[in-house]
């Protein structure tokens, strides 16, 4: 799907297809997910990146069901440059209002980055003065999950990270997606 | 004119302090206590506690205006709506203020340089503070404590802030409070 | 030669009670970085996110996560709910701030009393986090216990997408909400407790089954206070 069809779709199922809260619900509500974690895990913020991952990616698993049936997808998208577009225009969109750039595509395709110019998570936060927050903690890591866990259900296997963050002192925001590969429509694993 | 200002905890633990002088009327925006001057002023706003907390029952009014005086030394308060307390000391400089505060405000202003730390006394006398229950006086304590506020919330809305016990160390929370006291007194 | 002294520098000439000024920031030095546009949250207006939306189905899976997350550290369903209180409290107590300083200035005074701050819960506090009222204010009718009273909302936005396993169905995930209550009144100088009670019936027919009653039980010294100044303000 090309960029700017993909924008109008996002723009539009935004517009009438979503039930909204108060942002700072939401943004509030992360905050005390982050911070009871770096309580529970001493802040270890090594450790608090894993769990917020793994949170993401539970999240991931479901709420691709939500944004399938949201964005009426139907087929697959044809290469991954267009699951890019996808995530950016419509996913992003859809679940937090904001439309990502995309940048820094390797040759092969398989590698680009999310610039998040807005990140409603990091609305009022100011990460620990402690010396090591701003160079251990992902703050919003807990998307770099959603995605990986999101995209595995419509068999890519992912990888996502942080490179950057303005909470860190960084000028920009921006998350590295590659593709591993495309998992086949093999046979659904035996129980075991 | 010379400040100390403070935010105290609903436990009256200092969670902030920051001392300044005048901006106004050619104020360089040093503060000029005494050394003496500087070991009384925590302990002289801790006392005027009392009245705060027995007037905050009384008026729900976030600002409570000049509530308390010691020898030279006003107090002005300010009770956020958690229970924290802004505080600010100010002492006008002992040469006693004989002209009208407010139609001297231009003079200052053509105090050359040089001659400004001599003047500084004389001028600071006639600053927006000397009078310090002038309503003037009232209304710039307002605007600061206003700001200092809206500073204060954007502090303690970030999930690492403990509200409401949690010592500011941010720097740029430093820089507006400051910022605030030059724009404002 | 005179001594040479920077441009802005304080001169003590001319003034014996002048000292030198202590840089108060010295003292609290800072390892935090921020990036060279200079832009942190002192430089956004508090107001900016005022009325931005997100999506609801984003803030039931952060919410469901959380409560999973906390489910897997407590022992109980008392213990989960006490949890999801404690996590809200901090809330509470910061959004007292934000919701006052966000009134007009005309209208931004501390509650002095009870029913001020109630009102304060059940409409400012109510419509910044779920867009509406909450549905009722009750004062408790039990003569035992003057000092209790009920928020009622009868369709908590918390408990809509969560969906509780059998096992724990008396788990109400509104404790969180409650312990944003409670932060709000511990914050105000009104401290309490705050429980998330569902009373709404599962029966056919119900019209909201997923009522809940915020029972708010303010500690003795309210009461007393409250006695004293009259309920005035």
């Amino acid at each position: 799907m090309a960029a700017n069809k993909a924008s109008r779709l996002g723009e539009e199922i935004w517009k009438t297809r979503i039930d909204k809260v108060n942002a700072e619900l939401v943004v509030l509500t992360y905050g005390t997910i982050v911070s009871q974690l770096c309580k529970d895990f001493d802040s270890d913020y090594v450790e608090v990146n894993k769990q917020l991952d793994k949170m993401g990616y539970n999240i991931g698993l479901r709420l691709i069901e939500d944004y399938l049936a949201k964005s009426n997808t139907v087929r697959r998208c044809s290469n991954f440059k267009e699951t890019a577009e996808m995530i950016a225009k419509v996913g992003f969109k859809i679940f937090l209002n904001i439309t990502p750039t995309i940048a820094n595509w390797t040759n092969d395709g398989k590698q680009f980055s999310l610039i998040l110019d807005e990140n409603p998570f990091a609305d009022f936060v100011e990460l620990p003065d402690d010396g090591r927050a701003q160079d251990e903690l992902w703050y919003s890591n807990i998307l770099c999950g959603v995605l990986r866990g999101a995209l595995e259900m419509v068999q890519m296997q992912v990888e996502a990270h942080f490179i950057s963050d303005v909470l860190r002192g960084n000028d920009t925001t921006e998350m590295r997606i590659t593709l591993i590969r495309y998992i086949d429509d093999e046979l659904p694993p035996e129980d075991d | 004119m010379s400040y100390y200002f403070a935010i105290l905890s609903p436990l009256d633990t200092p969670l902030f302090e920051h001392e300044f002088g005048t901006s106004k009327s050619g104020g360089d925006g040093q503060p000029r206590f005494t050394e003496q001057a500087r070991h009384l002023n925590q302990f002289i706003l801790h006392s005027s506690l009392d009245i705060v907390e027995e007037l905050q029952w009384t008026n729900g009014q976030l600002y409570l205006k000049v509530i308390d005086k010691f020898f030279q030394n006003y107090i002005s308060a300010f009770v956020t709506a958690s229970n924290v307390k802004f505080l600010l000391l100010h002492q006008p400089t002992t040469s006693v203020p004989t002209a009208n505060a407010n139609a001297n405000a231009a003079n200052g202003a053509v105090v050359p340089n040089t001659a400004q730390a001599a003047a500084s006394s004389r001028v600071n006398s006639t600053s927006v503070g000397a009078n310090p229950t002038s309503p003037q006086t009232e209304e710039a304590i307002k605007n600061f404590m206003n700001e200092v506020y809206e500073n204060y919330v954007k502090a303690i809305m970030s999930p690492f802030y403990k509200a409401p016990n949690m010592e500011i160390r941010s720097p740029i929370f430093r820089q507006r409070v400051a910022a605030a006291g030059r724009k404002y007194l | 030669m005179s001594q040479p002294r920077p441009p802005n520098g304080p001169s003590a000439a001319g003034n014996p009670s002048a000292i030198p000024p202590k840089e108060p920031s010295s003292s609290h030095t800072t390892g935090l970085r921020y990036p060279s546009n200079g832009k942190t949250i002192y430089h956004r207006h508090l107001s900016r996110s005022k009325t931005a939306e997100l999506s609801q189905a984003s803030f039931a899976y952060l919410f469901s996560e959380m409560v999973t997350y906390a489910q897997r550290r407590v022992t109980g369903i008392q213990d989960l709910e006490k949890r999801l209180n404690i996590q809200g409290h901090p809330l509470g107590l910061k959004l007292l701030d934000l919701l006052l300083i966000r009134e007009p200035p005309r209208s931004q005074s501390r509650p002095l009393n009870i029913i001020t701050l109630l009102h304060f819960i059940k409409i400012n506090l109510w419509q910044h986090l779920f867009g509406r009222q909450a549905d009722r204010l009750e004062k408790s009718s039990d003569p035992d216990a003057p000092d209790e009273y009920m928020i009622i909302d009868n369709e908590p936005l918390v408990n809509a997408y969560v969906s509780v396993p059998k096992e724990m169905s008396q788990l109400n995930c509104a404790a969180f909400v409650a312990g944003i209550i409670e932060g709000v009144c511990d914050g105000a100088v009104f401290p309490a407790r705050v429980t998330a009670h569902s009373v709404g019936s599962k029966e056919e027919g119900e019209m909201w089954p997923g009522k809940t009653v915020f029972l708010v039980k303010f500690q003795p010294e309210v009461l007393e206070r409250e006695a004293l100044i009259g309920g005035k303000g």
